[in-house]
């Protein structure tokens, strides 16, 4: 079994393209929308909780 | 009239007395228990704790809230139940003692037709000796202790400003804590601070937690669907500690903490010590110190309360060995099957097991996170119990009518990755259920579709929004009702 350190230094790393789109306004703008939308449907499923 | 006493002033206690409030007819009377005078959105103490907020942005005054929305407000701690009344009045009822400066110390017993235990976690500093600020470490638990954290971050920052290297310690202070969010959200603050006073190179940065692996949280682990494939919170988690340069301590146990150093235990047995400049570690929770007793007197604690201070609901206290857990071991009204009038939410309830793999040291020392059960949980339960208090004074029945399992509903978890509406990040994750049910989804316990989670800007613009929106709703403004939990 690997150490945390091994497990870390072997982890996958973001390209440089994919932390430009991180911090890419309009990339973040869909990805706030789709967050939203995700959270108001986990809100809608989760919250009117029927018994199990 | 019926008199509806709520405990607690926090996310799930305040919900619950704001929704009260609004479905009960004003013949009946909501009153809140609090010690706080303050109102404090928790989650952006994190914020306050890197020095980007002060303690005004998270906190604000009950009082003029409770005024304006008509809701008795009392300034005391609950010390003792009384379920059954006393042997001269047998009306339930609530020994309390107040807070505020101009009664503190004065004692009184509040009656009540139903009890809403609101109380939240005590912050147990005490069960490792040293950990906390009246110790030889810092906490973000409380907006004042934030503040703490902030200042002992600077002067880090300075020393590193003049060249002097500094071990950085945040995560976990016990085995047995929870909210290992709130201290995965702290570090990744605190690495961005670093980096944004340019020392970031002469800081080692240390998380340190009881978790078995990382993204864990708490939560056993989460299984993400993303671009075809399904990856998991550790290796998803795991990335962001390579990006950022963060050193992790798993399967860690505080023993102590002296001055710059502390002492841990890991779950194969090792003791093992590390020395700190800066150290933000988080205390267990425990219940509020109440107790209860019957119309005689007679001490009914063990009762209400399970041995950690949290009441008992409508769970299933079996103990079970972990293979033999169930979805619906989870409580989904907070009644008290002692007391039908009494119910328990956020915290303040006591949950059945962990929702991680429960692990010992050969030692026998419980290194497990505790399941956490803050924030939108929290909120949810409140309303439910407020819904089923009103129906049941509407009807006359015992019986609650609605119902908000963790192992039917869905969290979001926003940890923000560092401040700034154009430079900030954070890791957005949502999840459903919290609870896993291996037999709703025999793949990973939740649903894939609803289990997600992503790293980027509109994550921190999600967790402004959601400062604002919650704390306008806590405000009880107009409309507040329409923001969900």
């Amino acid at each position: 079994m690997s150490t945390v350190e091994e497990r870390i230094a072997n982890a996958p790393l973001p390209t440089a393209r994919t932390l430009r789109q991180r911090r890419s306004i309009p990339v973040q703008l869909v990805r706030f929308a789709s967050i939203n939308l995700r959270m108001m449907r986990m809100i809608r499923r989760g919250h009117s909780a029927a018994p199990h | 009239m019926t008199r509806v006493v709520v405990l607690g002033a926090g996310v799930s206690g305040h919900t619950a007395a704001l929704h009260l409030r609004r479905m009960l007819g004003k013949e009946h009377e909501v009153l809140v228990v609090s010690p706080n005078s303050q109102w404090n959105w928790i989650p952006s103490n994190i914020w306050v704790g890197v020095g980007r907020m002060g303690v005004k942005d998270v906190t604000f005054p009950l009082a003029p809230v409770y005024r304006r929305k008509g809701i008795t407000y009392v300034q005391a701690k609950a010390v003792a139940i009384r379920p059954e009344g006393t042997a001269e009045d047998p009306h339930p009822s609530v020994d309390v003692v107040h807070t505020s400066p101009e009664a503190g110390g004065k004692t009184e017993r509040l009656t009540y037709d139903y009890l809403v235990n609101a109380t939240g976690p005590k912050l147990s500093f005490e069960a490792t000796p040293g950990l906390g600020p009246t110790g030889h470490s810092l906490s973000v638990c409380t907006a004042g202790h934030a503040v703490e954290a902030s200042e002992a971050l600077q002067q880090a920052i300075a020393k590193m400003r003049a060249g002097e290297r500094q071990r950085l310690v945040v995560g976990m202070g016990h085995g047995t804590c929870t909210c290992e969010g709130a201290a995965f959200e702290y570090v990744f603050n605190v690495e961005h601070e670093l980096r944004a006073a340019g020392v970031r190179d002469l800081a080692d940065l240390v998380y340190l937690t009881n978790e078995y692996e990382l993204g864990d949280f708490g939560v056993g682990g989460m299984v993400f669907q993303q671009r075809g494939f399904q990856t998991s919170s550790q290796t998803w988690t795991e990335s962001l500690f390579r990006e950022r340069g963060v050193r992790a301590i798993l399967r860690a146990h505080v023993e102590r903490v002296e001055p710059g150093k502390l002492f841990y235990e890991t779950l194969d047995g090792a003791h093992e010590s590390l020395e700190f400049d800066f150290a933000m570690l988080l205390p267990p929770f425990k219940g509020a110190d109440m107790q209860a007793y019957d119309r005689a007197g007679g001490d009914i604690t063990s009762q209400l309360f399970a041995p950690s201070g949290f009441l008992k609901v409508d769970a299933d206290y079996t103990p079970k060995a972990y293979d033999e857990w169930r979805a619906s071991d989870w409580p989904s009204t907070y009644q008290s099957p002692a007391y039908p009038h009494i119910f328990g939410v956020g915290i303040a309830f006591a949950p059945p097991h962990q929702i991680s793999v429960p692990r010992k040291s050969p030692s026998g020392t419980v290194i497990t996170p505790s399941p956490p059960r803050t924030g939108m949980p929290s909120g949810v339960m409140g309303r439910e119990v407020a819904r089923s208090i009103t129906d049941m004074i509407r009807s006359g029945s015992v019986q609650p009518t609605h119902h908000a399992s963790m192992a039917d509903m869905g969290a979001a978890c926003v940890a923000s990755a560092g401040t700034g509406l154009r430079h900030g990040s954070a890791a957005a994750m949502t999840m459903y259920p919290i609870v896993p049910d291996h037999q709703r989804f025999p793949q990973s316990g939740r649903s894939l579709k609803d289990t997600y989670g992503e790293i980027g800007l509109a994550g921190h613009w999600v967790k402004h929004l959601l400062h604002y929106l919650f704390i306008y709703k806590a405000k009880a403004k107009p409309g507040w009702y329409l923001i969900p939990e």
